[in-house]
């Protein structure tokens, strides 16, 4: 299974993938694919951190064009995460991580089975109001660093607020993953992982290609 | 024109292209200003080899013993079968081709022949690919309008298609090129702290 993880620079995407690693360790076999803008700093990061081998974490570069890497042109990833396989076994979840982009970034379900869009109190507080596919229609909206809100005058529970009507019945999970971690979201992926271990595949919410099923390499 | 023509030249086809500079960027690095120079050195020393090798593709040869032999640098030869790769991925959904790794001249040819693109096309898709990919890459390294690197591509419009008929014409050796300064700088390229493109 394939998670893309996007949001915009700073939001705190390697932050949550970390953390995620740390607590699904024990119980899949994991591996990252960075999508660096300029450098390998998100990748780094993620050795950085421990929480996987070191060959269980590779990067793209993106040629400036972040959107690009996750959605119009995927053969790059795609190529990563099957020599990310090919170099350490299969594995069970493979995160996508996308270069930092503005609010319209979203992945391409060819790419990522579900979604997770992180955005964070710091980057204003009318972010949910002004949307974008991401916010509106990602599996799961991360509103993270809850706990700066008073420090940065924001609302977090405006923001919930808002980004929940937006999403009918999608999920929204506040977080400050420096503070609490990623409990509420290793619980969400956890279900993910083993509706998509019962059948093979799973709806995301970002579908809006009616033939996206038909697609000739699908195994059903 | 081949409709289908259009669609392989088209940098909205699905196949790596837009995260290479083909070189480019070391080159900036290196104090390179003149991109119009620099992509008239490929189009000699590189694609216009490229180009002979994807029309042989294109008839059934694909010579990648030959073309390995042109191409020493192991960082080129590996972001040329990558570029390759990501081609036949997406040209698999649509062809019937092999997702397989050889490098992208190669590549491109066993995807003209199934699309049905003649010799020639395919010589100037080569040749035009490796032109608007520098020149596209250009606009995030340099200070630059848009429209002047268009304008650069216009420009060579009269020496991409004199030579893609060349190209496709020609019947004899192989040609053996050798572009030792963007064979050298590549590996320095992949050691940079800081870069934009693959290659």
């Amino acid at each position: 299974m394939r998670i893309g993880v996007g949001g915009p620079v700073g939001s705190g995407k390697s932050s949550l993938i970390a953390a995620l690693c740390g607590a699904l360790a024990g119980e899949a076999r994991l591996g990252v694919v960075t999508n660096d803008i300029y450098t390998t700093e998100d990748a780094e990061f993620l050795r950085s951190t421990g929480v996987l081998p070191e060959e269980r974490i590779t990067a793209v570069q993106t040629g400036g064009c972040p959107h690009t890497a996750i959605r119009d042109d995927i053969s790059a990833n795609l190529e990563a995460v099957e020599e990310l396989e090919a170099a350490t076994g299969p594995l069970d979840l493979v995160f996508v991580e996308s270069g930092g982009d503005n609010l319209t970034a979203i992945f391409s379900p060819a790419l990522a089975d579900v979604q997770i869009f992180v955005i964070d109190v710091a980057g204003g507080d009318d972010i949910p109001r002004k949307g974008g596919p991401g916010i509106a229609r990602a599996d799961l909206l991360v509103i993270n660093k809850t706990d700066l809100a008073p420090y940065v005058g924001a609302d977090d529970a405006k923001m919930v607020r808002e980004a929940s009507e937006r999403r009918g019945s999608l999920p929204v999970a506040p977080t400050s993953l420096r503070t609490e971690g990623a409990d509420q979201v290793a619980g969400w992926v956890r279900a993910q992982l083993a509706a998509f271990r019962a059948h093979g595949h799973l709806h995301s919410s970002m579908e809006g290609v009616p033939d996206h099923h038909h697609d000739h390499d699908h195994v059903h | 024109m081949d409709p289908l023509t259009l669609l392989l030249a088209d940098s909205r086809f699905p196949s790596g292209s837009y995260a290479h500079s083909l070189g480019l960027e070391q080159a900036v690095n290196d104090g390179l200003r003149d991109v119009p120079a620099f992509i008239r050195a490929r189009q000699r020393h590189v694609a216009s080899a490229d180009a002979r090798f994807a029309v042989e593709a294109r008839r059934g040869n694909v010579l990648e013993d030959e073309w390995y032999a042109r191409t020493p640098s192991p960082v080129l030869r590996e972001s040329a079968q990558r570029l390759g790769s990501q081609l036949l991925r997406s040209a698999a959904k649509i062809w019937d081709v092999p997702v397989a790794r050889m490098p992208r001249p190669l590549a491109l040819g066993v995807v003209a022949a199934a699309a049905g693109v003649s010799d020639e096309d395919t010589a100037l898709l080569a040749l035009y690919d490796d032109a608007a990919t520098v020149a596209s890459a250009a606009l995030k390294l340099l200070p630059l309008d848009p429209a002047v690197t268009a304008r650069w591509l216009a420009d060579l419009a009269p020496d991409l298609a004199r030579v893609a008929q060349a190209i496709a014409h020609d019947d004899g050796p192989l040609p053996s090129p050798a572009a030792v300064a963007i064979e050298l700088s590549a590996p320095i390229h992949l050691e940079q702290r800081e870069r934009l493109f693959a290659s």
